[in-house]
C-alpha cells in the first residue's frame, strides 16, 4: 500500500481516508455532497498523488507509434488528451493525458492502477526511456466554477502547461490549466512541502478539501470514464465512444481499430438517469433491460448532488441504443425505471 | 445518557447493539432502531434508504431495510421480532441524517416487540465497544 505524502496534513484538515488502486488517499473531508457542490459553485482542492506520472524521453516517432492521438502537430507546452495506449485488439492498456515538453520529451499521467503496467508496456514496445516521477512529486488539482476568486490565474489557455512555473509564491515542477471535473482550474506537480505551503495559503482564502468520492461523482456527471470500471483491456474506444485516437497516423492497435470501425460494434456506452427520489444505486454489472429483455449492464453509478438524482453509465447493445428512451435497471432483484441519456449528464 | 468513544467511533451507554451494527433503544415493549456511528462511518456517504412499511411484521434477524451509500448497499436486520409501528419518513428525502446524527434524527424505524426475551441476546455498549475496538 502506498500513502500520499500529504496524509498527515490532510488528516489534520479532517480527511477521512480510504484505499483506492493500492493507495491510501482522502476519500471525503466533510461530506462528498458538500464538496461536490463546492466545486460546481465555488472551489476545492484534490490530492491526486496516486496518479502515475512518467517522464518519457526519446524519439518522437517512437512515442507517436505508442499513443493513439497525434502529438507531432502540437507545439511544446500543450497537453494532448485524453488519449490512450491501446493493445493490438484496440482495447485500452490505459487512458492517459500526455504533455509535450519538447520534440523528444513527454510527460504521461496514467491511472494509478496502471502505472507499472504502462511503464513495462512502453519499455516493451519501444526504446524510449521511462522515468517514474510518481513518488517524488505530489499532484494537486484546484478546481471550481469560482476558482479564480481564490487562486491566482496563470497565463495559460486550457490544456497548456509550464514547467518550473511560479505559482502562488512558489516554484512548482509543473503547472497546467486542466482538471477532470468539468470545471475550470489548474493542476500542479510539486515537492510535498511546496504543495503543502501553497495549500495552506489557499485554505486561508477559503478553498476546501475534496476527496476521491467527490472526484468520482464529478466525473460521472460529465460522463468521463474510470479505468477498471467503465473501460479496460477488453473494451475499445468505439464501444466506449471515447474519441482518444487520430487515424491519420500509425500506432499500436490502429489496424484493429479500423476493422472495428468497418464492422461496427455490438455494444455502446450510454449514460443513465434515474427519476428524482428513486434513491437506489445500481452497482457495476447491474442489468439494463428494455421491455423485460436484458440489453446491457451498468459500469458506474452514484448519486449526483448537482442533479439531485442517481446517475450512472454502462453499456447497451447497439441494436438497443435508444438514447432518450426509457429502460429498466435491476437492483437487488427489482427493476427500476431509468432514462437512457447522452453525455454529459450535467446539462 | 453518556457517550462512549472507541477510537473515532461514538457509542451511547443507554442503547443496546447487534453484531450487525444496529442499535436499539428499548422502552417497555417499544424499540427504536437505527445503525451505529461505526456503521455509518464505514458506509460513508449515505444517499438512500429503503424503509419497511408500518404494520409490517418481522422476525429477529430478518432483512427489514436497506441503507444505500455511494460505496455499498447495506442490509439492515431486525434486531427483534415484532411489528413496525413507525418509520422515519424524513430519511426518504434526507438520508444523510443517518451520517449526521445516527443515534438521533437518523433513526430508522420503531417496533412493537412481541418477544421481550429476545432483547437478552442484544449486546451492551461495553460488549459492542469490544467488537469494534481496533477497527
Amino acid at each position: 500500500m502506498f500513502w500520499t505524502p500529504l496524509i498527515n496534513f490532510e488528516e489534520k484538515l479532517g480527511a477521512s481516508l480510504g484505499e483506492f488502486a493500492g493507495w491510501k488517499m482522502p476519500m471525503t473531508y466533510s461530506s462528498y455532497q458538500e464538496e461536490h457542490m463546492a466545486v460546481r459553485t465555488k472551489s476545492a482542492f484534490f490530492d491526486l498523488s496516486h496518479m502515475g506520472r512518467l517522464r518519457v524521453t526519446g524519439k518522437l516517432q517512437e512515442f507517436e507509434n505508442l499513443i493513439a492521438k497525434k502529438i507531432s502537430d502540437s507545439p511544446p507546452g500543450n497537453m494532448i488528451g485524453p488519449t490512450a495506449f491501446l493493445n493490438d485488439r484496440a482495447g485500452f492498456v490505459d487512458d492517459v493525458m500526455t504533455y509535450k515538453v519538447s520534440e523528444s520529451e513527454f510527460l504521461v499521467v496514467t491511472n494509478a492502477i496502471n502505472r507499472e503496467k504502462v511503464i513495462n508496456w512502453i519499455r516493451k514496445n519501444s526504446t524510449l526511456e521511462v522515468q517514474d516521477l510518481t513518488f517524488d512529486l505530489v499532484m494537486i488539482a484546484l478546481q471550481g466554477r469560482g476558482i479564480w476568486e481564490v487562486v491566482e490565474k496563470p497565463d495559460l489557455s486550457p490544456l497548456q502547461f509550464k514547467l518550473n512555473a511560479k505559482f502562488e509564491g512558489h516554484e512548482v515542477f509543473l503547472l497546467s490549466r486542466s482538471g477532470w471535473t468539468g470545471e475550470d482550474g489548474v493542476e500542479f506537480w510539486a515537492k510535498p512541502e511546496v504543495a503543502q505551503s501553497i495549500l495552506e495559503r489557499l485554505i486561508v482564502r477559503g478553498i476546501k478539501g475534496a476527496g476521491l468520492v467527490t472526484r468520482d461523482s464529478l466525473r460521472q456527471e460529465m460522463g468521463f470514464v474510470l479505468y477498471g470500471e467503465d473501460i479496460g483491456e477488453d473494451v475499445n474506444p468505439v464501444e466506449a465512444r471515447y474519441w482518444v485516437y487520430s487515424l491519420e497516423k500509425d500506432f499500436i492497435g490502429k489496424s484493429a481499430l479500423l476493422e472495428i470501425l468497418r464492422a461496427g460494434v455490438d455494444k455502446l456506452r450510454i449514460g443513465l438517469k434515474l427519476p428524482k427520489n428513486q434513491r437506489v444505486i445500481p452497482r457495476n454489472s447491474s442489468k439494463i433491460k428494455i421491455a423485460g429483455k436484458e440489453v446491457g449492464y451498468v459500469t458506474s453509478s452514484t448519486f449526483s448532488p448537482y442533479l439531485s438524482r442517481v446517475i450512472g453509465m454502462g453499456y447497451l447493445s447497439s441494436r438497443h441504443f435508444l438514447v432518450g428512451g426509457n429502460a429498466e435497471v435491476e437492483v437487488r432483484g427489482k427493476d427500476y425505471s431509468v432514462k437512457l441519456s447522452d453525455f454529459p449528464l450535467l446539462k | 445518557m453518556s457517550e462512549i468513544k472507541v477510537g473515532k467511533y461514538v457509542l451511547r451507554s443507554d442503547l443496546l447493539y447487534t453484531e450487525s451494527d444496529e442499535w436499539v433503544k428499548l422502552n417497555g415493549t417499544e424499540a427504536v432502531v437505527g445503525i451505529t456511528d461505526y456503521a455509518q462511518k464505514k458506509l460513508r456517504d449515505i444517499v438512500g434508504v429503503d424503509l419497511p412499511k408500518r404494520g409490517q411484521r418481522v422476525s429477529l434477524g430478518e432483512v427489514i431495510a436497506v441503507v444505500e451509500s455511494v460505496k455499498a448497499a447495506a442490509d439492515i436486520y431486525s434486531p427483534l421480532s415484532g411489528e413496525v409501528i413507525d418509520v422515519n419518513e424524513e430519511l426518504v428525502s434526507s438520508p444523510e441524517l443517518i451520517n449526521k446524527d445516527p443515534y438521533g434524527s437518523g433513526w430508522l424505524f420503531k417496533l412493537k416487540i412481541t418477544n421481550p426475551e429476545e432483547s437478552k441476546k442484544l449486546l451492551s455498549a461495553e460488549l459492542y465497544a469490544e467488537k469494534i475496538k481496533g477497527d
